[in-house]
């Protein structure tokens, strides 16, 4: 009975044991087969046998898809897989250097660049493709991609903020942001809950747009917070009189559902709002940002540029299948497609040259606005920025915190923050 | 195999086990600690001491001593309030004659059922939010300006709380309940027999007698409470749904640190830090069940 019951305690070890490891035995089969499959790659690289490229992303189906589409071209020697990754920003600083588990591109927005880039896990495009075929591509949209005078992002679309507006309740869009006060103040009921404009005033990514026509920015190019200027404290106290006839809480949701639901005349939203807004039955109309009367600027928003970065893992591996993967996507057609699938602005601008994007109203806003929007800063202090000044932000317009003090402590902080980083 | 080796030898796979999933991340942040992994030295961190550990704990303005003392408040209030109203919820369920008994538990056990995520987001946009919440359409209704509840410090502070307690008090009320419920009918009986009103048989039989049975949930719930993430940072720090509010606890100001500068070593410091004072408040609170017991 004793030998019986050691047999089974030791059975009973074993097994846990071996279904512990179990977990580690599959990385470590998925770790071999994904060495087998990059020593096969580089093989039939050299004899033209298929060669599988992986992309990691984390972009909606309806953009995932037409890419899918196009890049399926390249097939059979080629095979490109779109795989979603969850926190693909997390998970590209905890793997992205292991040839194991990293994929082999990755489509991103441009903000981060500098933060892979400082890494050393990305290899710059200009590795794989010319200078010169970028030429078709919209100016800004290379520029925010560009980390220390080196190209990591191949464009393929960009994304900007956009008046957008309910026709049936609002028949004539101010220009200038006097004009828009004294609309806000005569048409805003916040006792109703019924508003002129709604705007996430306390978002750095809109509130932003605010700054720049005062020529105030967040951070410079050289990575130095820039939050307790002049023009910095002029636009944030102009700004709080527009956001005392907005709601408070200025959020996503409460804002798009008072748009959808007819309770805001105009919203300050991107393109991906859009979809939403036809579904809502809504007869919109899409108006150019007012002009700051003080500055003579126009509100100068962010602009996200996503695009194609590249490993540093496949550089070697897989060079001629990364290279023709990002000459497929330098195609207009690959931005026509995007921009027929998912109204998202493509960064080649030859494809504005298409009646399909032409005629598009959302896009071609955004293309003129892409004349002066602000590419988000990609240096990897703007990781820092971004928290610091939401808070700044929150603390004045929905905390009601005095102006001039919140950014003096939020420059400290984020000096504190980029020192931290170190 | 000789007689005291041989309990290692079966225990082995478990605690190899118990290493790799526990013990050596311990270690790991603990080594990270000292070093200056940050993306200027991704693949290539050097050790530098206590330097993270001197600018967390060092560096007054840095934020990390607030969230320090916000969090002691929090859990202390958190857990008083806690205690109290079950015991108090855990006795008038446990009152003689009370009818419906089983339904009142089940509605009570209905926040546990929930996922934690889901019950905040729901408070947060259903309850306190400034445009569209509940609080604010009662207040519409009697004609009270609005109230932007989480915006504030006290506010939100006050807000959060509520949250937590609301997902708290089943695991409390149940444990109390069955604490309850174990105890010997005859105590209360010899109680009224003696005169005992009760207040009196709360206080000399109840409390005492279900004490060394709840302590273990207790502490239980004083750690988490006092590494409690979820509420505070879903009700206000969420990116892109501040509120203005700046009620940051140790964990959310950790979390910061970590995910904003991507400094792994002085989050790793901070980690550490955090874990020394559960693995203190554990020795403190084990030494004082202890001597309860003894007397």
């Amino acid at each position: 009975m004793k030998t019986r019951t050691k047999f089974t305690a030791l059975l009973l070890a074993a097994c846990t044991m071996g279904s512990a490891l179990t977990g580690c035995q599959g990385s470590t089969g998925a770790a071999s087969s994904s060495a087998q499959s990059a020593n096969a790659a580089v093989s039939s690289a050299n004899s033209q046998k298929p060669v599988s490229i992986t992309v990691w992303h984390e972009a909606e189906d309806g953009i995932v898809k037409p890419l899918k589409t196009e890049l399926d071209k390249l097939s059979p020697n080629i095979t490109v897989t779109f795989q979603r990754k969850q926190n693909m920003s997390d998970a590209l600083k905890l793997s992205g250097n292991d040839p194991s588990s990293a994929p082999d591109l990755y489509l991103m927005a441009h903000d981060k660049t500098g933060t892979f880039a400082q890494m050393g896990i990305l290899a710059p495009v200009t590795d794989f493709i010319s200078e010169s075929e970028l030429s078709d591509l919209i100016p800004m949209t290379v520029k925010a991609g560009t980390y220390q005078d080196k190209i990591y992002q191949l464009p393929v679309y960009f994304e900007t903020q956009m008046l957008i507006y309910n026709k049936a309740l609002m028949k004539k869009v101010p220009t200038t942001t006097d004009d828009w006060l004294s609309y806000m103040k005569a048409n805003t009921d916040t006792k109703k809950g019924t508003y002129a404009l709604v705007e996430q005033h306390s978002t750095a990514y809109y509130a932003a747009a605010w700054m720049h026509s005062f020529g105030a920015t967040i951070i410079d190019g050289e990575g130095k917070p820039e939050l307790n200027s002049q023009a910095m404290k002029d636009a944030l106290t102009y700004h709080k009189r527009f956001v005392a006839y907005e709601p408070t809480d200025g959020e996503y949701n409460t804002d798009t559902t008072l748009f959808l639901s007819g309770k805001a005349q105009a919203i300050i939203q991107g393109p991906w709002l859009i979809p939403s807004i036809k579904s809502a039955g809504i007869d919109y109309g899409v108006a150019p940002l007012p002009t700051v009367n003080s500055t003579g600027k126009p509100l100068m928003p962010y602009s996200g540029v996503e695009g194609m970065y590249v490993l540093k893992n496949a550089e070697s591996a897989k060079k001629d299948a990364v290279a023709a993967v990002l000459r497929q996507l330098l195609k207009p057609e690959a931005g026509i497609a995007l921009a027929e699938a998912a109204d998202e602005a493509p960064a080649n601008s030859k494809c504005y040259d298409d009646a399909a994007v032409s005629e598009n109203a959302s896009l071609m806003d955004m293309k003129n606005t892409a004349q002066t929007a602000v590419p988000m800063q990609n240096v990897p202090q703007m990781d820092v920025m971004w928290t610091v000044t939401e808070n700044a932000l929150s603390a004045i317009n929905k905390n009601n915190q005095e102006i001039a003090a919140q950014l003096e402590d939020a420059q400290k902080k984020a000096i504190e923050g980029i020192a931290a980083m170190q | 195999m000789n007689k005291k080796s041989r309990p290692w030898f079966y225990s082995f796979p478990a605690l190899a086990v118990i290493s790799l999933i526990i013990l050596f991340p311990i270690l790991y942040t603990g080594y990270l600690s000292f070093t200056n992994m940050n993306i200027y030295h991704w693949f290539n961190p050097g050790i530098i001491g206590f330097e993270n550990y001197r600018k967390a704990l060092f560096v007054f303005d840095s934020g990390f001593l607030p969230a320090l003392l916000r969090t002691i408040l929090w859990t202390v209030l958190n857990m008083a309030i806690q205690v109290a109203v079950s015991f108090l919820i855990s006795v008038l369920l446990n009152s003689e004659g009370l009818v419906l008994k089983n339904f009142y538990k089940t509605l009570l056990m209905f926040p546990w059922a929930m996922p934690a995520y889901v019950s905040i987001l729901l408070w947060r946009l259903g309850i306190f939010n400034s445009q569209f919440g509940l609080l604010n359409h009662w207040l519409s209704l009697l004609k009270i300006e609005p109230v932007n509840w989480l915006n504030g410090n006290l506010s939100a502070f006050l807000c959060c709380m509520v949250v937590n307690l609301w997902m708290a008090f089943p695991f409390m009320i149940l444990t109390m309940d069955g604490a309850i419920q174990s105890i010997d009918k005859s105590y209360y009986e010899s109680a009224v027999l003696e005169g005992a009103g009760t207040f009196t048989k709360m206080t000399k039989i109840t409390y005492p007698m279900i004490r060394p049975i709840i302590m273990p949930a207790v502490i239980l719930t004083t750690f988490v409470t006092f590494k409690q993430f979820d509420t505070v940072y879903l009700m206000t720090q969420q990116v892109g749904s501040k509120t203005g509010a700046d009620i940051h606890t140790v964990i959310t100001y950790a979390y910061e640190k970590a995910f904003i500068t991507s400094n792994y070593g002085y989050s790793a410091a901070i980690s550490i830090l955090i874990f020394i004072i559960i693995i203190a408040l554990t020795v403190i609170s084990k030494k004082y069940i202890r001597e309860g017991g003894a007397q």
